[in-house]
């Protein structure tokens, strides 16, 4: 039953969609817009993985119902950087190895560009902070903490 | 869910909810809720999305010695939120260890409010400070102190047409301090063992505890609650080991827990009795700080 016309923002571009009352923003990111980077990890907002910034915010995209989204602004990966070319942030992981299978660097990203936004030359601590609510089965939390340090070692 | 409701304002979420309200779930920003709907542990038909609201009810204002939080803001907001570093050091306490980032920008103070099942960390907070609940329905606000508000598990005392407007309470004076320690890690599924804030206030010439509260999110059963028993016990004392270890022994009287799965009533309590002389301590020597360099 697609009764709700939901009318939002992604990546920019404005979107109609029309969705089911229990459709999730996740599902509707996924199954209906084709934008495939926020993952259902464990569908109940321990893992982290679906995360998406909501009118700038990131918050979890399976703890978010589509229809609550309606008039915002949603960003995922797919609209960081100019979509060719990986940016600073994505090259710097790159270069550090903080992707092992990459199922978790979506969220990661997304995560370490919020923090970049608001602070400018974090700490370890606030690192680890920002990506605590974000889970990574390969453990590879060290080189992300260390790219993002890079990050802003180039840009000085 | 078959129905959702999305009102642009206050006054037309009301009067949609003014008959059979009972039926209509409201929904905050859902990160209580979705995972229990998900679970099937509830089933609503009916869902009242308050997003549309954020202009009416997403404030934190000051009139006076007054605070108001309005119910949409959330716990990012708190935290971010200049009036809180200090006194108020209980939200930041609860904030820093509140779910993770992404639940932080989400979770809603309205929400805490109405999720109610025992392990809310807002809650405790909002009884040490004395907070007051402002209910809004079309007939009109009604105040209900915090402290009375949650009935039972999951229950709280809201009528079918009124949906949480605002909580307010005072600051604190700077004789005075707020606290708050939790155990157990929290997320979706399993909830905190324990947790307690406290409110503490300190004679003139900081000798003495002149008032206290202390908050619990279970004293007798499975409920946040005032531990009164060592309130009273501790009030007029001065603070000192001696004293500190005869207020544990009240407040493990005072506190009547049973065991289950997650943890021993023994356990619990002897968790209790370590955060209570924690956070005596953490209030006392922050006021003794605070008049040191005259903040
Ligand atoms: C991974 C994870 C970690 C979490 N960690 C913590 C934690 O550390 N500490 C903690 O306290 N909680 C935690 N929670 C629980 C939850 O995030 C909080 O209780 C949050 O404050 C709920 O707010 P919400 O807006 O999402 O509520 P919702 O899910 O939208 O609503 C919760 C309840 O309140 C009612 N309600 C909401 N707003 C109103 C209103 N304005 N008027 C009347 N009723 C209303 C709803 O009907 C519902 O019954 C966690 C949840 C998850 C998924």
């Amino acid at each position: 039953m697609k009764d709700i016309l939901l009318e939002f923002k992604v990546n920019g571009q404005p979107k109609k969609v029309y969705v089911d009352p229990n459709d999730r923003l996740l599902d509707v990111l996924r199954d209906y817009l084709d934008i495939k980077s926020p993952k259902e990890g464990c569908g109940t907002g321990d893992c982290g993985l679906c995360t998406v910034t909501l009118d700038g915010k990131p918050v979890l995209s399976c703890l978010t119902f589509a229809f609550q989204a309606r008039g915002k602004e949603v960003t995922t990966v797919e609209g960081l950087g100019n979509g060719k070319e990986l940016s600073p942030m994505q090259q710097a992981l790159r270069d550090a190895g903080a992707a092992q299978c990459g199922f978790c660097t979506p969220a990661m990203e997304i995560m370490v560009t919020d923090l970049l936004k608001r602070v400018d030359n974090p700490t370890d601590s606030q690192i680890k902070e920002q990506i605590s609510g974000t889970l990574c089965r390969c453990t590879g939390y060290y080189p992300i903490v260390e790219a993002v340090k890079k990050i802003k070692e180039e840009e000085r | 869910m078959t129905e959702v409701l999305m009102p642009n304002t206050l006054a037309e979420a009301l009067s949609m909810i003014s008959k059979d309200g009972h039926d209509v779930l409201i929904l905050g920003s859902g990160s209580d809720v979705i995972p229990r709907i998900r679970e099937r542990e509830i089933e609503p038909k009916k869902v009242l999305d308050l997003s549309g609201l954020g202009s009416e009810l997403n404030y934190i204002r000051t009139e006076g010695k007054v605070i108001r939080i309005g119910a949409l803001v959330t716990v990012r907001q708190i935290i971010d939120n200049e009036l809180f570093k200090g006194r108020l050091d209980a939200f930041l306490q609860a904030g820093r260890m509140f779910g993770g980032p992404q639940i932080r920008n989400m979770a809603t103070v309205g929400g805490n409010l109405g999720a109610a099942s025992s392990s809310e960390d807002l809650i405790p907070i909002f009884i040490a400070l004395d907070a007051r609940v402002k209910m809004a329905s079309i007939d009109g606000d009604r105040l209900v102190p915090v402290s009375k508000l949650v009935v039972a598990k999951r229950q709280i005392d809201r009528r079918p047409n009124e949906i949480i407007r605002e909580i307010y309470f005072e600051m604190p004076d700077e004789s005075s301090w707020t606290a708050f320690f939790k155990a157990g890690r929290r997320n979706s599924l399993i909830i905190d063992l324990i947790n307690m804030a406290m409110y503490l206030k300190l004679n003139i010439d900081g000798t003495k505890i002149e008032d206290i509260r202390i908050a619990l999110n279970r004293v007798r059963g499975k409920t946040p609650e005032r531990a009164y028993k060592t309130e009273e016990y501790l009030r007029g004392k001065r603070i000192e080991n001696e004293t500190i270890a005869r207020a544990q022994e009240v407040l493990d009287s005072e506190v009547q827990l049973s065991s289950d799965f997650r943890a021993s009533a023994e356990y619990r309590k002897s968790l209790d009795k370590v955060i209570l002389a924690r956070l005596i301590n953490n209030c006392r020597d922050r006021i003794v700080e605070g008049r040191r360099t005259g903040n």
